[in-house]
Parts: C-alpha cells; sequence; structure tokens
C-alpha cells in the first residue's frame, strides 16, 4: 500500500495515494473531466488529449490520464484557460465527424455530445468543403457495427482486443485523415466478448447491432441486476422501457462495475441472455393442456398433495433466489415432502473459459448447496411438483411451476422470470448479490413466494 | 496461396533478431524483405511475418497500411517516383513528369530523394535514375518495360 497524502485540486484539499493516476482522483471525486481514450480497465492511452488540466509550476497544460500523483500537488481543473485547451481539442475531434445525431443510436449517451455541451457550443472555425468519407456500416462480426466517420480513434476497441481479451482482431490502420479502426482484410471480430467494443466505445462508432434502432436510449429505465447465465453472478443492468399501450419490454442487458466479481464486463452469451427472458413464455394456468380459473388450479393442487401425502417430491432449479429457495424448504416441510435440486445438468464444460464464464451453469447453485438440499436425481416419484427445473421427470403426476412453455403435465403455473421480481443471489465465490425487481409486466405472473402462500391459504 | 519466406530471407531475419531489442521492431525490414520477394505483400506475407516474430497479424497490417512505401495489392504499372522538391524542380522535373504522363506508368510525386546534385531524379523500385532528361528516360523505361 502505498502513503496517501493531501493533494489540491480547484482549491479544495483531496486525500489521494501516492503515484496513483491523477485522473482516477477527479473520477472518483465527481470531478468533471472531459476524456475519451482513459479508461479504468484498459489503463491510460493519453491520444485524445481531452482531460487536460493545468499543474501549479508546469508551464503547459498536462494530460491527468498520464500524470502521477505527487506531494503538495495543486491542480487546476475548470480554470478558464484550461477549458479554452478543452474547447480547442474537441473542435478538432469534430472537424470530419458527420454530426448525424437525430439518426446515431448513441445519441443520449455519447461523450461527445456531452462534451460538446460543456466545453464547445461554438460554431466551428474551420470551414472545409468537403468532410472525410468513411464507411457507414462495416459489420464487424460478433454483433458489432462500425461507423468509421463518427470514431474519435480512442483505441479502447483496439486495447480491449489487445489486452483483455488477447485476440488482436481490431486495430487503427493508415493514417492522417484516413486512420479508421479496422479488423483484418476479410476477417471478424470474433470472441466471446466482443460486445463489450460497444459499451467502451464513448461515441456512436460501434452500435450493438441487437440494439441499435429498437429503442432510444433516454427512453430506457434501468435497473440493477445480476446475469443467470452461470454462477459467476455478473453484474448488470437491464434497460427496459414500457411503452404506452404496450408491455414492458427488456432491450439489452449491460454490464454494471463491480470489481469483486466481473470488473466492467460480461460476455455476450449472458449479454443477449434478455431474449430469453420475453420468448415462449408460459403465461396461462394449464390443467390438462387446457387453459384454467386459478381457483380450480389451485384446489386440484392442493387435492393432490393431500392424495400424495408423504410421497411428494419438490424440484427446485437452482437458478431461483436464495428467498424463493428458502420459502421451498419451509414448503416442503410443511407438507412434508423432499426437496431435490440436480444439479449435474447444470454443468457445461464447453461453457467455461478462463476470464468470467463459469463451468456451472446455474446463478445460485452456492446456496443449493449451502441449505443441503439433495442435488442427486430422484427416484421412485408419485407426485413432483417441479419448480423451473429444466429436466423433466418420470412420476405419476407432474406438476410444473414454469417460466418458459414445457411439455404435457397435469398442472402447468406460470410464474415470474428473475427479471419481474426481486431476490438474491450468492454467486459461486459465495458472494451474495441483491437483484431489483426490473421488469413491471401489464399481466404478471405471481413469484414462487406468491403461489406458495396461495397454496396454503 | 501460402507465403513462405526464402531461404535467404529467413537468414536475414534470424541475423536480424540478434540486433533489434523486440520482435515489433522487426517488422519493418520483414515487410521489406516480403514486398522485394513478391513484388507486394499480401495478408499470407503478413501471416507469415506474424508467425515468424510471434506478434500479432494485426499489429503487423497496422505498420504495413501506416507507410505509404508498402504495397498491399499486386503492382500492375511500373511505379516511378519523381522528386517534386526545388532542385529538381528548378533543374527540370516538370518536362520529365510531363514526359512520363504518356507513358504506361504509375506516376508518384516524392519529397526531395536526397539527390540534389544530379537533379533531376527519378527511383523505380531501389535504383535511383539522375540527371534526366526526356531521351533519358525513354531510354530507361525501354529497358524496364
Amino acid at each position: 500500500m502505498r502513503e496517501m497524502i493531501d493533494i489540491i485540486v480547484d482549491s479544495k484539499t483531496y486525500k489521494a495515494q501516492n503515484g496513483s493516476l491523477l485522473i482516477d482522483l477527479l473520477i472518483r471525486e465527481k470531478i468533471k473531466v472531459p476524456y475519451f481514450c482513459y479508461h479504468e480497465s484498459l489503463g491510460a492511452d493519453g491520444n485524445c488529449r481531452m482531460c487536460m488540466v493545468e499543474i501549479e509550476g508546469q508551464k503547459r497544460p498536462q494530460i491527468a490520464c498520464d500524470t502521477l500523483i505527487k506531494p503538495n500537488m495543486q491542480v487546476r481543473s475548470n480554470s478558464e484557460n484550461i477549458c479554452k485547451v478543452r474547447t480547442d481539442i474537441l473542435e478538432l475531434e469534430l472537424i470530419n465527424h458527420p454530426v448525424d445525431c437525430p439518426t446515431c443510436d448513441q445519441a443520449g449517451e455519447c461523450s461527445l455530445q456531452d462534451f460538446y455541451m460543456d466545453y464547445g457550443l461554438h460554431n466551428t472555425k474551420i470551414t472545409i468543403q468537403e468532410k472525410v468519407k468513411h464507411a457507414k456500416h462495416v459489420d464487424l462480426g460478433s454483433n458489432v457495427m462500425l461507423d468509421q466517420e463518427r470514431c474519435v480513434l480512442c483505441a479502447r476497441c483496439t486495447r480491449f482486443t489487445d489486452k483483455i481479451t488477447h485476440t488482436h482482431e481490431l486495430g487503427i490502420i493508415g493514417r492522417g485523415d484516413e486512420a479508421k479502426v479496422s479488423t483484418m482484410p476479410g476477417r471478424k471480430l470474433d470472441n466471446p466478448y466482443a460486445m463489450n467494443v460497444v459499451d467502451l466505445c464513448p461515441v456512436g462508432a460501434l452500435t450493438s447491432k441487437d440494439f441499435r434502432f429498437h429503442q432510444r436510449v433516454w427512453f430506457l429505465q434501468t435497473s440493477n441486476s445480476v446475469c443467470h447465465g452461470c454462477a459467476k453472478g455478473c453484474n448488470i443492468y437491464i434497460d427496459h422501457n414500457k411503452m404506452k399501450y404496450q408491455d414492458d419490454v427488456i432491450y439489452r442487458f449491460r454490464p454494471r462495475r463491480n470489481d469483486a466479481v466481473n470488473g466492467f464486463f460480461i460476455c455476450d452469451e449472458g449479454r443477449l441472455s434478455y431474449k430469453d427472458l420475453q420468448e415462449n413464455r408460459q403465461e396461462s394456468i394449464l390443467l390438462y393442456e387446457e387453459e384454467t380459473q386459478e381457483n380450480k388450479a389451485l384446489q386440484e393442487l392442493k387435492n393432490l398433495i393431500e392424495n400424495y401425502k408423504e410421497k411428494i417430491t419438490l424440484i427446485v432449479d437452482a437458478n431461483l433466489f436464495t428467498d424463493e429457495i428458502e420459502a421451498l424448504v419451509a414448503f416442503a416441510k410443511s407438507i412434508s415432502a423432499t426437496l431435490y435440486s440436480p444439479l449435474e445438468i447444470y454443468k457445461d464444460e464447453n461453457f467455461k473459459d478462463d476470464m468470467l464464464k463459469s463451468a456451472n451453469r446455474a446463478a445460485n447453485y452456492k446456496t443449493i448447496e449451502n441449505l443441503n438440499i439433495n442435488t442427486t436425481l430422484p427416484t421412485k416419484n408419485a407426485l413432483v411438483i417441479n419448480f423451473n427445473h429444466p429436466l423433466d421427470f418420470e412420476a405419476d403426476v407432474q406438476i410444473n411451476f414454469t417460466t418458459h412453455k414445457r411439455g404435457k403435465n397435469r398442472l402447468t403455473f406460470p410464474i415470474a422470470a428473475f427479471s419481474e421480481n426481486a431476490g438474491h443471489l450468492t454467486n459461486e465465490d459465495s458472494i451474495m448479490q441483491e437483484c431489483q425487481k426490473a421488469v413491471f409486466k401489464n399481466n404478471p405472473a405471481p413469484t414462487i413466494v406468491e403461489w406458495l402462500q396461495k397454496v396454503r391459504s | 496461396m501460402n507465403f513462405i519466406f526464402t531461404e535467404e530471407n529467413l537468414i536475414k531475419i534470424e541475423a536480424l533478431k540478434l540486433r533489434y531489442p523486440s520482435p515489433q521492431a522487426l517488422c519493418l525490414p520483414c515487410l521489406w524483405m516480403a514486398q522485394h520477394q513478391e513484388g507486394y505483400i499480401s495478408i499470407n506475407a503478413i501471416d507469415a511475418i506474424s508467425e515468424t516474430l510471434g506478434i500479432a497479424p494485426m499489429e503487423v497490417y497496422r505498420v504495413a497500411t501506416f507507410y505509404t512505401m508498402f504495397h498491399l495489392e499486386p503492382q500492375e504499372k511500373l511505379n516511378v517516383q519523381v522528386c517534386k522538391t526545388l532542385s529538381c524542380k528548378l533543374c527540370g522535373s516538370d518536362a520529365i513528369l510531363e514526359h512520363l504522363k504518356n507513358k504506361e506508368v504509375n506516376i508518384i510525386h516524392t519529397e526531395c530523394l536526397g539527390s540534389c546534385g544530379t537533379a533531376p531524379v527519378m527511383q523505380i523500385n531501389d535504383t535511383f535514375y539522375e540527371n534526366l532528361t526526356p531521351e533519358k528516360v525513354d531510354a530507361i523505361l525501354k529497358e524496364l518495360l
């Protein structure tokens, strides 16, 4: 641990580590500093020159992303002179920028737009007849689209493929005003984390083929959640919107920073897993494949539980929230049923890698283990009540509480998916995390806890 | 079609490896060798260089696109580099350029080639042609084409 020292920024004193980066302090203390190329996961590159600050005793402005904090440092981040410098640099960035914000998908979450509102608001002094033209919609592969004209050449995307994934697909080719981000001719961006470059891109140069043109970002509402793709438990934002007269729809998952779990990124498979939450969902209560009333179905369930007393098997999905699993443990006790959660089915060694992906594709299997629930396959089943476990079991009677449509059964109850419910998960490293309720459906399916209350009453 | 460095070039690369501090630094000499060997730098050549040096193909490709003297496509016409700087201009490079316009060659205007004492000068591949006159240009091109 390096020693903590005092430094002065804009006549206020802050504590900082000796020798750490100045920009980290500015970001942490929420002191306004514009930057394109710096990213906490990628380190300093110093190519965009936007993060200029004045340092007492130094003749010229310095870039904050490559300045190390020293004792007795005095920094000015918002003097008249420094704002002028930033305005001038921004003006150079905008020379060849197409300024097509109305049709640009990044509008609303674009650094270039934000910095223009902060430091620009000028008419350009440079009057060139023809802006340099580049390719407008290049399909880089892995759902990433590139607009070379909007690019500010910050090299975040190329540094991501160099330093994080080590796949080296992207690079800046050519030079001067012909410089552009590109892949090798005839090759594609191809790695399981590729779509993170869309989040990294500070402008509209890299956009997601999956998200673009579907929703303007200022309509989106954001909730904190945790990805259910595997036991890693990567933190995500769920971006969703309920348009007038329509249902609440999820438009994308974005990674949410958590240094203890996933850092800054998520895998593409997890990112696109939001689609599963909206497709092929079980919405109605079924009795012998026929839609039925809730009262009738509940009565049937209660009768069955009564008839099969002592011969009931409850199966629990290892993706359910801890809160739900605990409620099911209590429920099993109350009807003296045996509880199983076969975990073998979730194992997928092909999915595993040494970055974020885990071979255990069950978000909450740790809780199943902690609660000492039987993880083997049940044998000899009379009545099976399956709470969203992916396997089907041979039994005299099977009852399903399920999020998604599945095969024929005596009784089927729809339940809320994790995005429509709040709860807790414990990931494979035993870190407990919270998911917020994100989606509010017009006709929400009850959660498992709500169903259990109804069964008991 | 695969690109394979000639035996001679491979020996050269091995010798150069001792002289350069990092494999990245060897990129430029390797690109030159590839261009001399095939007349241009193909993607296969870039892959071969990246394999020889143990660096990513993209790193080699970036360098190759940065420098205008590397050709990434087969050159159909002869590349003639004519000096456009002061000494050659004063000694009649305009007349040479005018004369070349009617020939089946690719004219490239370059900055000073560093041979002002023998202006006007042009360079074809690695050879300087000095003290040019339109007649002399004809003779040179006749020999090369």
